[in-house]
Order: C-alpha cells, then structure tokens, then sequence
C-alpha cells in the first residue's frame, strides 16, 4: 500500500437482488466483491475486464454514485461513506468522472459552453459573466476544441468532440481524480488515440489521478501504470507494472484477444473458450475455472484468494 | 476470375456523390478487409455490393460491378431476392437489428434454408444445429429454442453469422461485425468467420475501422477515405511497408505491445462530411506531409505491381 494514497479502497462490496418472479425467491448477484485498492496520487490505474465483471460498478462505487454494500472508500483522508450530500457534493469537486458515451453524456438541448459550465451551476459558484467566458475558454482550449464551440450543440459535434466536451466538463471545477469509464469505447481507432493523447497530456500539465475502466487490455497495458484484472466481480491479478508478464491464466487470455496491428504475430485465440458466467450462480471455487485450461479439481472447490503476489490463482504462470 | 469485381464504383444520394470510383475484387476464399474511418464509404461500398442502395435512395453506377460472372447492374429486384441471402449474405454491427424479438433464434436460422434451399423443417432444424455447433455455440439444440433476449451480445452475433452461412452463400459482406462487442468475444467471432470462410472457399468483405482486426484475418486490404480508394494491397506488405500517410496514421493509432507511454499518435481532426470534401487530396487538411499540390491536384490511384496507392508523395515529402 502507498504511504498516503489520495483514492484507498477497502474491501468494497456491492450486491444486487433480483426477483426472477412475482413469488420467487431474489437472487443475490455480487457485482463487487472485497475489492482493495490503493491509487497514489498522479497514478493511472486501469480496470479491466470483460462485460459483467463489475468494473464499472466499482467505477460508480468509488465516486458513491451507487452505495456500497459493504466497504469503503476514502478520498485524500476522507471517507466518502461518512459524508452527508452537502459534504458529498463539495467533495466531488475534486473527483469527477468521464463517461462512455459521449452522445449520451451530453443533454442535447445545451450548448456546448452551457454543458461545460453546468459543474459551475450545480456546485452554485458564482462568477461574473465575464469569468464565466473565460473559463469555457480555458476549458475547450485544454481539451483541444475550438473556442468557437461554445455556442454549438453536441448534434453539430462528432464523437470524439463531444467526448472531448466531457471531459472539459469533468475538469471544469479542477478535480485531482478522474474515473474514466470505457471513455473511448464507441469511438473509432483513430478517435481513440487522440483521447488517449489529450488525457495523457492532461494528466502530466495537471498532475491528475486516474482509474480507467476498459475491456481493452492492449489499451490499458499502453496508457496505464499497474493494471487491475476483474472477473465476475473480483479482482484476480494487480500487475505491478504496466507491461509486467501476466501470471493469472485469465489475464494472459486477455492479452491474447487483444488485437495487435501486425499479421506477421497473428494468434491462436480459440484457448479462452465459453463466455464469462452469470453472476447469480458462481461456482464455488475459482470463477474462471470452467474456462482455464489449467484448471485442477482444487480450482472447482477452493476459491484462491489474491494473496500478497497479487494474483489469485491456484496455478499461476 | 474474381468472385466479386467492382470498377469504378460510385455512388450517389440525392445531389451528393460520397462514393467515387472505388475498384477492388475480391476472388474465391478470399479475406478482404475495408478499412477507414466512420464516414469514408464503408458500409456505402456495402450496400451497393449487395444491391441496397434503394433504401436509402442512393444510385450506383460503375465500369464493372460483377458477382460470379453475373452483371449486377442490370439486376432485377426478383434477381436480387434471389442472390441475397442465398449467395451473398450481409453481417451487419448490431445483432439486434438482424434479428426478431419475438421468434426463438434457432427457427430464424430454420427459415433461411427452408426459403432459400427448399429445406423442410426437420432437416432445416438439423443444419442450424450442425452450423450453430460449427459456430463453437455451446448447448447448441437448447440455444436453438432461446428468444434473442435470452443470449448475449457475442451468442447473438454468432446466430446472425449461422443465418448468414445457413444459404451456404460464396460472399460474405461483414459490416463492422465485432465493433459492439467485448475483445475477447470479438477475438473469438473474427476466428470463427476467418475459420469459416477458409473452410468453405467462400470470400468474405470484412468493413472495419480497426487495423488490428485487419491484421489478426485479412488477406488483402483497401484502404478508404472520405469516399476514395487511397491504397490497396496484400496485408503483408500493406503494414510492412505502408505508403499512403492515411495507412500510415491507421496502424500508429493501436498501441503495439512494449510501446512507450506518450508515443500514440492519433489523426488530427476527423474524416469531412460529404458537403465539405476539400479541393485535391482530400486527406490533406489532416496530412502530416501535404504540400502545396495535395491542395491543389487530386492524386490519380496508381497501380505498381500489386500496389495500388492515390498520393503524391508516397514515399514521404522529405524524399518525393
């Protein structure tokens, strides 16, 4: 653990019920389970998984957009639990977060500078028109969009600007950390690296933090320095480094499905086979073991827990 | 001869010409990927290919435009019926919208052999099987019973793939078939497609905006932008040794194992919409090289060998 991490998260839970029927019995989906994680400050975590491995439910849990279940999260001292909405509110100023999907993210019926300036509105700080001016200003010219912009609305903007708009958003009130979810999954290639490049940029010109949640392990091994490897809701591999070799066979079949831009390494994927599990019936043992090709009879009984080389694997590579 | 030729291809809505005079052929067995931006003709070469134009009230017109030997120019809407669908099938990105809610996945898969190869409904039934296991569908007769809702994204794309090989078609158009989906399921579904087309001779057209995908299953590759065929050439040699600065700029946006933090290069801007195409190249307000002639003049499509590339400056400014 670092000494004085600005984000500590401590054996986060969140469960969900659901009723299959009117008079049926709810089943209990544990979307987040006893996750710990430091990030120190001015560090880029990223999050990765597939679909349905709570990494965005662990997005939502660190800003308390959703309660935990158990758990907490403490933000440069401060536990977030503690807090009441004013307290809550106030704090947010410093923690922000980046969504998927930039058309969805934006409400169509404002302008461009009124999206950005909504953080102003809502926090209720007040500012002479002139000093509201010159921070859209100062906001779209950090994020490389033109000032112009301002009077424009997200329909006359493509993907990658209105993206660009939310994340001058985000960083309207001068956050230190970021929660990046997936923010450039429904972008093209080429659109994704100038994102990746404008927050890349914007992490070292404002010392900014970042969890970056995506299902792109190539993307995440680039941009990031330690990487977290969800399945089904709990963390399996930390990689201490970036480009540290993966030791928990579900990483390495991740990085395997990642598509590298060279036909002279084209890869064999069929080894990861079947799809992730429901989340209502996990198996007792290792989740991934129906999947793992180096799974024992021990994985289908014993669950293996992260332990202090920070893979949880009966059988590590 | 090639399975499918297409010379001279453009394509025009209304007062707009956002196709223009594509060429490219693809033979039998084949993998070509369609590669550009959102907004440089992809899906448009597409739906020409499979005669879709007329939905969306647009006109082809082409030199060639050639399936099996067959000119698809002059078709008939009933000679359309009859090809789609049976010899050539399309894939399109979201599952959902090949797909009926309310009628059980397998009897979709049922319906295309029983329309188009005069199956009845037990041996239709038994082929969707066989394809759906083919496919890597696991409990593939309970699958086959299922409503789309029941499946996930990856499980639902593998049923429209089934449907689309259930007419055991020779061309496959695959319309950005993975772009919704988790890596590790789109790593799986281009295997299946790559694993198919090789196993049954057929040519697939395979529209993508990800040089990795284009990497990992193409055999030959066209590159577009804003509506024009900028290069083309076997995959190999295409990322060995990348000529048009577009090309170039595609493979430098996926970050390469080991690559160094702050090295990614994006392309600046993005692709023009049909009423702002520049005047010459029209890459060059986005060009790392342009020079004043890319401005001006509109780089003629050259063919050297199996190389075909529209530049100036293909070997670079500093050398041209």
């Amino acid at each position: 653990m670092a000494d004085n991490p600005l984000v500590a998260i401590r054996d986060l839970s969140r469960r969900f019920a659901s009723r299959p029927g009117l008079f049926a019995r709810p089943r209990i989906q544990h979307a987040v389970a006893d996750v710990t994680l430091d990030l120190a400050r001015g560090e880029v975590v990223g999050v990765v998984g597939e679909s349905g491995c709570g990494k965005s439910t662990l997005a939502r849990l660190v800003l308390r957009l959703i309660e935990p279940t158990a758990g907490r999260v403490i933000f440069d001292g401060i536990d977030i639990g503690s807090l009441d909405a004013g307290g809550l509110r106030r704090l947010r100023r410093r923690m922000q977060m980046v969504f998927q999907d930039p058309y969805s993210a934006i409400d169509p019926r404002q302008t461009i500078g009124e999206a950005v300036s909504e953080p102003f509105r809502i926090q209720q700080i007040r500012r002479t028109r002139a000093e509201a001016e010159a921070e859209i200003e100062r906001l779209l010219t950090l994020v490389g969009l033109p000032v112009g912009m301002a009077r424009n609305h997200p329909h006359q903007l493509s993907g990658g600007q209105k993206q660009r708009a939310g994340i001058a958003r985000a960083l309207a009130l001068n956050p230190d950390f970021l929660v990046l979810d997936e923010p450039t999954a429904s972008l093209d290639m080429s659109i994704q690296a100038q994102i990746i490049t404008v927050l890349e940029d914007l992490r070292r010109e404002l010392g900014l933090t970042y969890l970056f949640i995506s299902h792109d392990l190539g993307l995440v091994r680039y941009f990031c320095d330690r990487v977290v490897v969800m399945y089904l809701g709990r963390v399996v591999e930390i990689l201490p480094t970036a480009r540290a070799a993966p030791r928990h066979p579900y990483t390495r079949a991740l990085l395997e499905s990642t598509f590298e831009p060279n036909p002279a390494r084209r890869r064999d994927v069929a080894r990861l086979g079947g799809e992730i599990p429901s989340a209502f019936n996990l198996p007792p043992g290792c989740a991934f073991a129906a999947r793992c090709t180096r799974a024992s009879a021990e994985c289908r009984t014993t669950r293996p827990e992260l332990g202090p080389e920070a893979v949880a694997c009966h059988h590590p590579l | 001869m090639p399975l499918l030729a297409v010379r001279d291809l453009s394509v025009t809505i209304g007062p707009v010409q956002p196709l223009d005079r594509l060429s490219f052929t693809i033979d039998r067995g084949e993998i070509l990927a369609v590669v550009g931006e959102s907004g440089s003709g992809k899906s448009l070469t597409a739906m020409a290919v499979m005669g879709l134009l007329p939905l969306i009230g647009g006109k082809a017109s082409a030199t060639e435009l050639s399936f099996a030997g067959q000119d698809l120019r002059s078709l008939r809407d009933r000679d359309w019926r009859a090809l789609r669908g049976r010899r050539m099938a399309l894939i399109t990105q979201n599952p959902m919208t090949s797909l009926d809610p309310i009628i059980p996945v397998g009897r979709q898969i049922d319906q295309v052999s029983i329309l188009h190869l005069g199956f009845d409904a037990p041996r239709a039934r038994a082929r969707s099987i066989e394809l759906m296991e083919q496919l890597r569908i696991p409990e593939a007769s309970a699958v086959h019973g299922q409503y789309p809702h029941q499946l996930s994204g990856g499980m639902k794309q593998r049923i429209v793939i089934a449907m689309a090989l259930a007419a055991d078609p020779e061309l496959i158009v695959a319309d950005e078939p993975t772009t919704a989906l988790d890596v590790t399921i789109q790593a799986q579904i281009i295997q299946i497609m790559v694993e198919a087309a090789r196993a049954r001779g057929l040519a697939l057209m395979l529209i993508t905006h990800d040089m990795g995908v284009v990497a990992q299953a193409a055999d030959r590759v066209a590159v577009l932008y804003a509506g024009r065929l900028v290069e083309a050439d076997r995959v190999g040699p295409i990322f060995g040794q990348p000529r048009h600065p577009y090309t170039r700029d595609l493979i430098a946006c996926i970050p390469r194992e080991g690559q160094a933090p702050g090295t990614l290069r994006g392309i600046p801007g993005s692709v023009p919409g049909v009423f702002n195409y520049p005047a010459g190249c029209r890459f060059h307000p986005r060009c790392r090289e342009a020079q004043g002639l890319c401005a001006a003049e509109v780089p003629p499509l050259r063919q050297e060998g199996p190389r075909a590339v529209a530049c100036h400056f293909p070997n670079g400014a500093a050398h041209g």
